[in-house]
């Protein structure tokens, strides 16, 4: 696995605490590398992530994002590249 | 089999400023002929007779072919008629205020055909486009016998084979799965499943060979008795890759998407439930003797009557701007199709209770009062709150977005999109784009957000004009309430598992404060043109706009159904209110309309008293 930048770090992070608050688990029950759904949290319910991460990071995002980078691993290293990209 | 044109009825001369797709609406009821005349095809008897025998209507079905209702199915750039989704919605109406089982077995074409023209798969919606209006059915299969609403647990798979795919699986509890030639089906394509496992599969029964697939028997239902809901077997049933539409993996989405559309038009069949239901109790409480007097002369009949009317003309409100918004605010759709096919059919369902409570023994009987039609429709209404996304699954989609919801209401962002031809009924719409439909807002609700500057607006207005202050009050009510509610569910975080029974409620509270901002927009847009119209006693004064924001407000407070007796504060108010309201209905019902904000006579032509 590439080395974690402390920016993916960070979005990381933010995730899992995101997470823990939404699925009522703590932080370090919360495995980065298992899918979203697997939490319990429904196709539905990823689909309102997105607009919580725009809101802290001021990215554009397309609401499937979650859909399509399912664990906190995939995302945030998606949210790395959609940083430098401006949007997506 | 005939189809009646009664083009030679008497035009009513009295329709000057009639909206197109009300007049279109109007055309079709007129052509299918009086529904009243038991001869016609297209009668409440012949309804009645078909629905004992748990009969399909087939033709029915053929002659709505023939007067061409595939049509308005097809979107325009595919061949068909379809550029306007108000005339879609006016023909559903107007075919569901007459019998439920048929608007619901002829519509399910759009329901499985809207997948395939949303998708932007420009070849297929042409192959299918041919095939629709050459009067081919279309049926849309999602669910399954031990998944419901949990459509993403579907089981049904299609693993590529040669050149194409391979299909095996059920579906079950499918609308005209049996009589439908084409079938869209959401099939597994990944073994893991997930949002992005999922494909829609367009299937042309008359291409597969023989032995790969088989109907389930049609399901014995409490209404819509003679509809087709049974099932389909699909077994190593051989398709081509260009059957796939929006890409493998793009199912989920492709549905979801669609369902924005086709719930806004669902809401449709309940207004057009909620006209027969409504034109019923008019007509017996008009003719019933008690007591020396009719019914309808006493006080708490009145009352009853002008409290469903106002609730019809609320669900009307919300449904003509919800449908205007799939042209008008696309990408917001996702909030304004759950509102509205979560409302719509939940009012009119206790339209449907109360003035069956009105109509007393009459509403029980299977043939003794007006064939009994007033069971048949409410047993038939039951439906349209259960398919194509239940009350619940509406909610709850409501409740994830709770926190983009409040976001943007409570502290808008810089995005202004352009409202006036939403809700002004003389703009022509800009042509719906489905490039646009997203899974979720990215500004919440544009509609629930015009509130504050509406109210201003009415405010003003009512400086002018003092018969507007009890509407502007309760505008300002609505307001306050929209805000509180906006505060409380700024922070829910609920995931389908462990959704708090609380924030349902909530979703209900946001339905009816989106409703009564949807309303307010349109009046205050639309008035002045409707004013001069033959409705425009409807319109005048704020008239319905101060009877639909009480009804709002009422259910706010309750937590469920208007309760029917007055308070005591503002008793006089509220009782000038429902005579003035009573007024118009009775005059709807005389001159033979439709019981509707805008002109719309009904086949039956004018009741003679």
């Amino acid at each position: 696995m590439p080395a974690v930048t402390p920016l993916e770090a960070e979005y990381r992070d933010w995730l899992v605490t995101r997470l823990s608050g939404y699925l009522r688990r703590p932080e370090n029950d919360i495995n980065v590398c298992i899918p979203f759904s697997e939490y319990g949290m429904d196709s539905v319910a990823a689909l309102s992530l997105f607009g919580d991460i725009e809101d802290a990071f001021g990215l554009y995002l397309e609401p499937t994002v979650a859909w399509d980078y399912p664990t906190i691993e995939a995302l945030a290293r998606f949210l790395v590249r959609a940083g430098k990209d401006g949007e997506l | 089999m005939v189809t009646t044109p009664r083009r030679s009825a008497p035009a009513q001369l009295d329709w000057p400023l009639p909206h197109p797709s009300w007049e279109l609406g109007a055309r079709l009821d007129r052509e299918l002929g009086d529904p009243a005349d038991d001869a016609g095809v297209h009668s409440y008897q012949e309804s009645i007779r078909l629905d004992e025998g748990e009969e399909f209507p087939a033709e029915q079905l053929a002659a709505l072919d023939l007067w061409g209702l595939p049509e308005y199915y097809v979107p325009a750039q595919y061949g068909g008629r379809l550029t306007d989704y108000q005339d879609l919605s006016q023909l559903i109406r107007m075919l569901a205020r007459r019998d439920l089982t048929v608007a619901i077995a002829h519509g399910k074409t759009f329901l499985g055909a809207a997948p395939v023209f949303l998708s932007g798969d420009h070849a297929a919606a042409r192959r299918l486009a041919r095939l629709v209006r050459r009067g081919a059915r279309v049926s849309l299969g999602l669910t399954e016998r031990t998944h419901g609403s949990d459509i993403l647990a579907g089981e049904l798979t299609a693993e590529h084979h040669g050149d194409g795919l391979r299909l095996n699986g059920e579906k079950w509890l499918i609308n005209n799965a049996t009589r439908g030639r084409l079938l869209s089906l959401l099939t597994r394509t990944s073994p893991t499943g997930g949002p992005r496992g999922f494909s829609l599969v367009l299937v042309d029964k008359d291409e597969l060979p023989d032995g790969t697939y088989r109907h389930l028997p049609k399901l014995r239902t409490l209404g819509i008795r003679g509809a087709d809901i049974s099932g389909v077997v699909l077994q190593d049933a051989p398709v081509g890759a260009d059957a796939v539409v929006g890409g493998v993996g793009g199912g989920a989405e492709l549905v979801l998407r669609t369902l924005q559309v086709t719930r806004t038009l669902c809401p449709a069949l309940s207004l057009g439930a909620a006209d027969h239901a409504l034109r019923l109790a008019v007509g017996f409480a008009q003719e019933r003797e008690l007591y020396g007097r009719t019914l309808a002369e006493l006080p708490l009949t009145r009352h009853t009557l002008a409290g469903a009317y106002a609730d019809l003309l609320l669900c009307e409100a919300l449904n003509t701007v919800a449908v205007r918004s799939i042209h008008a605010l696309t990408s917001e759709l996702g909030v304004t199709a759950a509102v509205a096919k979560y409302l719509v059919p939940s009012v009119v369902d206790d339209i449907v209770a109360e003035l069956g409570a009105l109509l007393g023994a009459r509403s029980f009987l299977a043939d003794h009062y007006a064939h009994g039609r007033y069971q048949k429709l409410a047993r038939d209404h039951r439906i349209v709150g259960i398919f194509d996304g239940n009350t619940m699954v509406n909610l709850y989609s409501l409740v994830v977005q709770f926190r983009a919801l409040a976001r943007s209401f409570l502290a808008p962002a810089d995005h202004r999109p352009r409202l006036a031809s939403l809700f002004d009924l003389e703009r022509r719409l800009p042509e719906f784009d489905p490039a646009q439909l997203v899974l979720v807002s990215r500004y919440g609700s544009s509609i629930m957000g015009t509130l504050p500057a509406a109210l201003a607006e009415l405010r003003a207005e009512a400086v002018d004009r003092p018969a507007l202050a009890r509407a502007a009050e309760l505008a300002e009510e609505l307001d306050r309430t929209a805000r509180e509610l906006h505060e409380r569910i700024a922070t829910c975080t609920s995931t389908v598992g462990d959704a708090a029974p609380s924030s349902f409620e909530d979703a209900r509270r946001y339905s009816l404060c989106f409703a009564g901002a949807a309303a307010l927009g349109l009046w205050l847009h639309s008035h002045r043109a409707a004013e001069c119209g033959p409705t425009g006693e409807l319109w005048r004064d704020g008239l319905w706009l101060e009877a639909v924001l009480d009804r709002v407000l009422r259910r706010q407070a309750l937590g469920g159904p208007a309760r029917r007796s007055a308070p005591a504060a503002g008793g006089a108010t509220e009782a000038d209110l429902s005579e003035r309201l009573e007024a118009r209905l009775i005059e709807q019902y005389q001159r033979g309309s439709l019981f509707s904000l805008l002109p719309c006579p009904v086949a039956e032509g004018p009741v003679s008293c």
